[in-house]
């Protein structure tokens, strides 16, 4: 069990107000992945649920008690830090040790959890080492080892995999997920890269400087996006935002539903434009255009493409389209309009756009 | 065209052997300047009284003998002596620490009303020297009669502000989440203070040590002030006073006394020589 649910949760340092009035409830036994740019507070919400970075205001609660009160050790949580915050002094050993002995276990049942988890975790030949020994891939291990022995309800990983090489890092994933499948207990997971987040989650909790824009499935976020802002931070290349013709609304339409041709298409969304870059990655091309005249009259602007389709030069004249049932319509605010919100003169104003 | 002049290979030998030769040589006369007085003290030390008088002296004792030593013992009864200077050493030291570690802990990483003040009334004692509070302190002693014992040899000496500040930077240098860590696996502050702080701060901790044990076994003016009867003095006292034995100036017993109290300092230092170069060099790795 380990559901946490925030409410009302405010957080200032001195005068500068972090997070302000945040819910959100991270469901029991889901991998939860918190993403979102540098300095947002991912990091400030994980410390919360610790209970080594108490909020200002607001309550608490995991498994439905508020823990407000409870101490760190207390609360059945296990966090691996940012910069790992292993023990220099000990070894990989009593690095996984420590955590057990403060809390009384015997010695015989010790040696087989550590010998259990140090098999786990890859680190059996090295238990005798000092973490200055290790690289930077095996201290991550012993990090994520210290955490798992003591077999919590809640894991809390603060972007553990950002200090690995490429390689590294995609196994780890891997290893990380099976691991969530094998132990089923909820997972908290924090990083800033949206790849990661999107290959990774149950639930997606998408923040930036503070709130919450989005809390949804990988699928959903990126299919049915809220905002503007989630609908450019997820997704690579991000999702190309037009200003329309009235200057309020915005269209948005992501790259790889974006198709090209030579004669104009017979779609709701079509344009004249010129190849700027292609960018070629075997399967798919991405190409950066360059549309004559914006919507909005504000002149020249450039938008992604991504598609199979491998035949257009650099400085060809091609024309873009979007289907209907691809494109995104956004308020002033940058908050999504669905349903009844899309009124008939927005898509007309959509199919215009390029003529006048 | 640039032309790529070759260095003449031979002259900048010659240079580096000038050099080294030159540098050796320096190195040994700065080392010969130090040493000098020990080894005469130590060759002195084991002379007889007449070869210490002689003239020209002798550089090597001719007549090797360690009736210095011998007498030392059984007139002086300099183990009764040695015996205070240990009390008090071990004392001290033992009572510096243990004060000295939570104070630069709590300075260190916590914060607390009047934590501002407080460290600072801890930088002015470090400055103060003691020249100008023993007066205060002997009338607290005479006033509590504990004069002429050892207590007043100890207790003012228990709070060692060097040590608080020197240890106090070198916490402050610890990322706070390991401490985080730390108590996410559910040790307490003392655990946290033994288990992980200490241990990393190891070299310091035994430099400020070292340092405290040297002045210690080396103080003279305060034990001197506070006491009366050689029955609670130290080694110190006693050395100084060989020079009014009735015999007049013994130079052997008086040289095989400074051997004796040099040598626990020495030793020492050879022993935590390494830990100390740790402390004070700087450290790029974390
Ligand atoms: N101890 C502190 N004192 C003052 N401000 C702080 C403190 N800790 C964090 N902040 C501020 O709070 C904000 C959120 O910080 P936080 O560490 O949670 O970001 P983050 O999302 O984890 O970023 P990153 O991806 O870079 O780790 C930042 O703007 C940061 O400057
Ligand atoms: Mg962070």
């Amino acid at each position: 069990m380990g559901e946490i649910v925030f409410k009302n949760i405010c957080k200032s340092f001195g005068e500068t107000k972090v997070i302000e009035d945040l819910n959100l409830t991270i469901r029991d036994g889901e991998f939860t992945v918190l993403v979102g740019a540098s300095g947002c507070g991912k990091t400030t919400l994980l410390r919360m649920i610790a209970g080594i970075g108490p909020a200002t205001s607001g309550e608490l609660y995991i498994d439905g008690e508020e823990i407000s009160d409870v101490p760190p050790g207390k609360r059945g949580i296990a966090m691996v830090f940012q910069n790992y915050a292993i023990y220099p002094t000990m070894t990989v050993k009593g690095n996984i040790e420590f955590g057990l002995k403060n809390r009384k276990i015997p010695k015989a049942e010790r040696e087989t959890l550590i010998a259990e988890v140090a098999e786990t975790v890859g680190l059996t030949p090295y238990l005798k080492r000092k973490p200055s020994e290790l690289s930077g891939g095996q201290r991550q291990r012993v990090a994520l080892a210290r955490a798992m022995v003591k077999k919590p309800k809640v894991f809390l990983l603060d972007e553990p995999l950002s200090n690995l090489d490429a390689k590294l890092r995609v196994s780890m994933r891997t290893e990380l997920i099976e691991l969530h499948h094998r132990l089923k207990t909820t997972f908290v997971y924090v990083t800033h890269d949206q790849t990661e987040a999107m290959s990774m989650a149950d639930t997606i909790v998408l923040m930036d400087r503070g709130k919450i824009q989005q809390m949804a499935s990988p699928m959903e976020i990126y299919n049915d996006p809220n905002n503007v802002f989630t609908a450019q931070f997820i997704g690579t290349p991000p999702m190309n935002i037009q200003k329309m013709k009235d200057g309020k609304h915005q269209l948005g339409y992501r790259a790889e539903k974006v198709q090209l041709s030579e004669t104009k298409p017979d779609l709701l969304y079509a344009r004249k434009a010129v190849v700027l870059t292609r960018e070629m990655l075997g399967s798919e091309t991405i190409y950066k255009l360059q549309l004559e005249e914006a919507d909005d009259g504000s002149g020249k602007t450039a938008v992604m493409a991504k598609t199979p389709n491998l035949m257009f030069e650099v400085d060809s004249r091609v024309y873009i389209g979007v289907d209907r049932k691809d494109l995104y319509y956004f308020d002033e605010e940058g908050r999504r309009l669905r349903g009844d919100g899309i009124s008939p003169s927005l898509e007309k104003m959509t199919a215009e756009g390029g003529e006048s | 065209m640039y032309e790529y002049k070759k260095p003449n290979k031979k002259l900048l030998k010659v240079k580096k052997i000038v050099f080294a030769v030159i540098s050796t040589f320096f190195k040994l006369l700065v080392c010969v300047i130090f040493a000098f007085p020990f080894l005469w003290m130590i060759s002195t030390s084991f002379k007889t009284l007449y070869e210490s008088l002689l003239y020209p002296p002798t550089l090597l004792p001719q007549n090797f003998t360690v009736d210095a030593y011998i007498s030392l013992f059984e007139q002086v009864h300099l183990e009764r002596y040695i015996l205070n200077s240990l009390i008090i050493l071990v004392s001290v030291t033992l009572l510096q620490v243990l004060i000295m570690v939570p104070a630069a802990y709590a300075f260190a990483k916590y914060n607390f009303k009047m934590k501002g003040v407080l460290f600072g009334a801890v930088m002015v004692a470090f400055m103060v020297p003691t020249q100008i509070t023993f007066v205060s302190v002997f009338q607290m002693f005479s006033k509590m009669q504990l004069l002429d014992t050892l207590l007043p040899q100890i207790i003012p000496c228990i709070c060692n502000a060097f040590g608080i500040f020197l240890l106090r930077q070198n916490f402050m240098q610890i990322p706070e989440e390991l401490l985080e860590s730390a108590r996410l696996d559910e040790a307490g502050e003392l655990k946290i203070m033994l288990k992980i702080m200490l241990p990393m701060s190891k070299s310091t901790l035994v430099t400020i040590m070292l340092l405290s044990m040297i002045g210690t076994w080396n103080s003279y003016f305060w034990p001197l002030v506070m006491t009366l009867h050689d029955s609670v003095r130290p080694i110190t006292i006693a050395i100084q006073s060989l020079r009014n034995l009735e015999g007049g100036l013994e130079w052997p017993i008086i040289m095989a006394g400074n051997v004796i109290l040099v040598l626990p300092v020495l030793i020492l230092f050879f022993l935590a020589s390494k830990k100390i170069i740790e402390a004070m060099a700087y450290r790029g790795v974390k």
